[in-house]
């Protein structure tokens, strides 16, 4: 039902580890990888926006071309490069992210779309992927935290989602956070005298049992528990109260802004992965009004996120990926909109792994198509693995005897953004 | 009897205490742990012959089908459900099969042949129907997962990578057998069948690893012989044709050729058997229980021969099989060498309604027509109303303890969810408040010497040692203003214990 708590699962994908490195088809991490992230945690923040952000009101202006908008291009913090207008404050970030304007993917729809890019877009093996937050939980250490390793900030109910693990398992789904509130019943837990009371009567009986058997069950029972009181000790992750007023004036007073707020403060705390959705970004209708509204909301809330992990050291460990299923189109409809266009689309990265201040690919002047350096999700999967620390060519998943590639093995990293 | 006493004489390993058999024993046939008036009587009857009484008086009592039925479906289901038959009508009609006895064979048939029509096998469609949602790819591995014990899932694109002997041409064989099936609505009745259209042709298939070899078969379970696909005149295929949006039945009809060939085939036999010894020693003498081939043998050849050649003689026998299971020497290993799994969803709920004494109270009570719980609403704050019903209770305790759709639940996989549903949930503490004649309002009236003996016996089936004794003992002079909550906190550190969430 959840994730994976500590003790005697950990030890056995451990084991499980040593023995596919012995074996023929290549091992989960290879060792020096497993020592590199041990010495320094990196950490993933992915920023999904529902329904598709369109391009061409973002990263990727085409002012005075036929379907170019109402919108101007500005100059950003690289010399040359512009954005649109309603980028003004990532636009003097551009020097810290990488910007992919290439990308062009194969599904128009969302209900296929968002699965396909979440899931890196495998090939059928006739197995489910897992989300790349599950993924990540599946494959790199979960750091010191004791904390739950996938955690998703999203607008609805809270829970734990287990369907994002795929063939994983469901302990390796997500800790869901409806518009940043714990499951219910961590909210009902309470730090309290009797608590540590039970607690300790707890231990006591589970120190008899371990003696007598069951060592590696006591093991991991006892790891849920300590990893639901770490949880309930951290309540103040969820307790908006918690953050100063300036803090809430940088971010915005908005679902979007308080989420990413709330990223940071857990990726402070140690999540390994943590994903913020924001809905209703498919403007199928009057695009121009609702990218107006829209807009401000992710790109005033993002730069003030690049400036925190940077002033706070965290831009040199945690990888930020902002991204949609899919553009939009160029052309505008009779209503004022912009339709699914996953045909040339724009996504941003920063952080860990990640080359500074480039732009890679470039579209038609019309902004239709990708003229250089086109990119799948599957380039973007293998360009995050690397990006961690993992190396997709060498590192797979086994599954019912059969070696399964993390991200599609007819691509490779797109090397422009990598550092 | 005779292996009981094989058991005792060859005692290599430790043998199980009184207290432990019992408890495993009740967990296994009526599916949760007895109460402590029953573990009192038991570890005082002195009677040597006391085991096999309370084996067969466990399996003679109505809780034994409830327990195999819960087993079973979370087995075969595997928490899903695709909603064509609801999950009531599928456990009566378990139930009744299990108390019956009717013979597994049977059993396993109507549940590959029933297309639904037929009122008195329809719940049996279930397994295909809901589990596999009437996807012939899906039945198809479903039918040899759980039938066969060979996991074909990667042999549907390409010979197994890695098991040598798990070729796609088998599970092409089985998969035409199946291809012809499809979930579709009756107008007439309004209800869900799972029909089969006339096949006309084999099954075409080639390796993703080399297209243009082209391969053909018909319906084929390895090792046996292919079924030829009758040639019938144009339009006679059928024996009811379709009419009016309703399906036909047609007169080649694959499914109960199989559901007849699968149960004769000798795979079936020797995975049943298999899959009863995972029920009740937590592993299976195969293991993983689908991944039978040669690479991965069994762990005692000869126990698993001698049980599958016993159960096809005995005409599968369930209660038969049971028996020799648990009266078996591995089932009464105690110590490090007990079986140990952990408690099931439903196993979870009923121990822990019978550890707190709310157990009657609970079944005593009405069950409301259309109750408005969802495990939705109350898991994520929107309802604040525990499940007062049995029913409505299970569905929550599955939310929680369950895995999710699709996934076996085999070994122990503990998740912090758990945890802080056993810490926080209001019903879970309400349980633990004085009501009359639960267990803290027991444990409230006896004296102060005898509290530790009943909590022990009511939450983990034995007597406490001096240790615990004391622990208790101090535990509520320390918390003597607060007694009845004391004793909640006190039961409720035994009920979170690895010793109650296991069974061993």
């Amino acid at each position: 039902m959840s994730y994976a708590c500590g003790g005697h699962d950990h030890s056995l994908s451990r084991r499980q580890m040593l023995g596919l490195l012995a074996g023929a088809t290549g091992g989960l991490l290879a060792p020096n990888v497993a020592r590199a992230l041990q010495s320094k945690q990196r950490q993933v923040l992915m920023i999904w926006l529902d329904g598709g952000m369109s391009q061409l009101e973002s990263w990727d202006p085409k002012p005075g071309t036929d379907h170019g908008g109402p919108f101007r291009a500005i100059p950003t913090s690289i010399p040359g490069v512009h954005v649109s207008e309603l980028l003004p404050h990532s636009a003097k970030r551009m020097h810290k992210l990488a910007v992919v304007r290439s990308m062009q993917t194969k599904d128009n729809s969302h209900s296929i779309g968002v699965g396909r890019m979440h899931r890196g877009d495998p090939v059928n093996r006739g197995v489910d992927y897992p989300y790349l937050g599950s993924a990540l939980a599946k494959l790199m250490d979960k750091g010191e935290s004791g904390l739950p390793p996938y955690v998703w900030i999203k607008p609805g109910s809270s829970g734990f989602v287990a369907n994002h693990a795929g063939f994983l398992g469901g302990r390796y789904g997500a800790l869901a956070l409806g518009d940043g509130r714990p499951p219910t019943h961590l909210q009902q837990g309470v730090e309290t005298e009797l608590e540590q009371a039970r607690q300790e009567l707890r231990r006591a009986a589970d120190a008899r049992f371990k003696a007598g058997r069951g060592e590696a069950d006591v093991d991991a029972w006892e790891g849920c528990y300590d990893s639901a009181l770490k949880l309930m000790k951290r309540k103040e992750l969820f307790d908006e109260g918690a953050v100063s007023r300036q803090d809430r004036e940088r971010y915005g007073n908005h679902p979007l802004g308080r989420h990413l707020l709330q990223a940071r403060r857990l990726l402070e705390a140690g999540v390994l992965y943590t994903q913020v959705t924001s809905y209703h970004w498919d403007t199928h209708a009057d695009n121009f009004a609702m990218h107006q509204e829209l807009m401000p909301q992710i790109d005033k809330p993002f730069a003030a996120l690049i400036d925190d992990l940077d002033t706070r050291g965290m831009l040199d460990n945690v990888v930020v990926i902002l991204m949609s299923e899919f553009g939009r189109t160029p052309k505008i409809n009779q209503r004022w909109g912009r339709d699914h266009w996953p045909e040339a689309w724009s996504m941003a990265l920063a952080g860990a792994g990640i080359k500074k201040g480039v732009v890679v690919g470039k579209t038609s002047p019309d902004g239709a198509f990708v003229d250089e350096s086109p990119f799948d999700v599957g380039h973007l999967f293998h360009t995050v693995f690397r990006a961690v620390g993992i190396n997709p060519d060498t590192t797979t998943y086994k599954h019912n005897g059969q070696a399964l590639a993390i991200a599609r093995d007819d691509m490779g990293p797109m090397q422009e953004v990598l550092a | 009897m005779i292996a009981l006493a094989l058991a005792l004489l060859c005692s290599l390993q430790e043998t199980s205490s009184d207290a432990d058999f019992l408890r495993r024993l009740t967990l296994d046939l009526a599916g949760t742990i007895p109460t402590s008036d029953k573990a009192r009587a038991f570890l005082a009857d002195p009677d040597p012959a006391k085991r096999e009484k309370l084996v067969d008086r466990l399996l003679a009592s109505p809780d034994y089908a409830r327990r195999m039925e819960q087993a079973i479906t979370v087995m075969f289901l595997e928490r899903r459900n695709g909603g064509k038959i609801p999950d009531a009508q599928w456990s009566d009609y378990l139930k009744k099969a299990f108390t019956a006895n009717e013979p597994w064979d049977k059993i396993v048939r109507s549940m590959i042949a029933t297309d639904g029509r037929a009122e008195e096998t329809r719940p049996a469609m279930k397994l295909l129907a809901d589990g596999a949602g009437g996807d012939p790819n899906r039945m198809t591995n479903d039918v040899a997962r759980l039938f066969l014990g060979r996991n074909l899932l990667c042999a549907q694109c390409h010979d197994h990578p890695s098991v040598k002997d798990y070729k796609q041409a088998e599970y092409m064989g089985l998969y035409a057998y199946l291809s012809q099936s499809k979930l579709q609505d009756d107008p007439k009745t309004k209800k869900a069948v799972l029909t089969e259209t006339a096949a006309t042709a084999k099954v075409e298939f080639a390796s993703v690893f080399s297209p243009g070899k082209k391969h053909q078969t018909g319906p084929l379970l390895r090792g046996g012989e292919e079924i030829e696909i009758p040639a019938f005149e144009k339009g006679k295929e059928y024996e009811q044709p379709p009419a009016k949006g309703s399906p036909g039945i047609p007169k080649f009809r694959p499914r109960e050729l199989l559901a007849a060939a699968l149960v004769r085939h000798p795979q079936f036999a020797r995975n049943s058997v298999n899959r009863f010894w995972f029920i009740f020693m937590g592993r299976g003498i195969i293991h993983p229980l689908d991944l039978d081939h040669k690479a991965n043998p069994p762990s005692d050849p000869a126990l698993l021969d001698s049980l599958t050649a016993g159960f096809v003689e005995s005409g599968f026998d369930v209660r038969a099989l049971v028996r020799r299971i648990v009266t078996g020497p591995q089932y009464s290993r105690g110590g490090k060498a007990s079986p140990i799994k952990p408690l099931s969803a439903e196993q979870m709920a009923w121990s822990t309604m019978t550890a707190t004494g709310n157990l009657e109270r609970i079944l005593r009570g009405p069950i409301p027509e259309g109750s408005k719980f969802t495990t939705k609403d109350y898991l994520s704050g929107k309802s604040q109303t525990p499940p007062s019903s049995l029913p409505d209770i299970l569905k929550l305790f599955v939310a929680i303890f369950g895995n999710a759709e699709g996934e076996p639940e085999v070994g122990f996989q503990p998740s912090m969810t758990h945890a802080l549903f056993l810490m926080n949930d209001r019903l879970v503490l309400g349980w633990l408040k004085p009501a009359e004649g639960n267990l803290v309002d027991r444990l409230s009236k006896v004296s102060a010497a005898a509290v530790a003996d009943e909590l022990y016996l009511g939450v983990l089936t034995r007597m406490p040692d001096a240790a615990e004794r004391k622990e208790v003992a101090s535990y509520l002079e320390r918390n003597g203003k607060k007694l009845e909550a004391a004793l909640g906190e006190l039961a409720w550190a035994l009920i979170a214990s690895t010793e109650f969430r296991m069974n061993h």
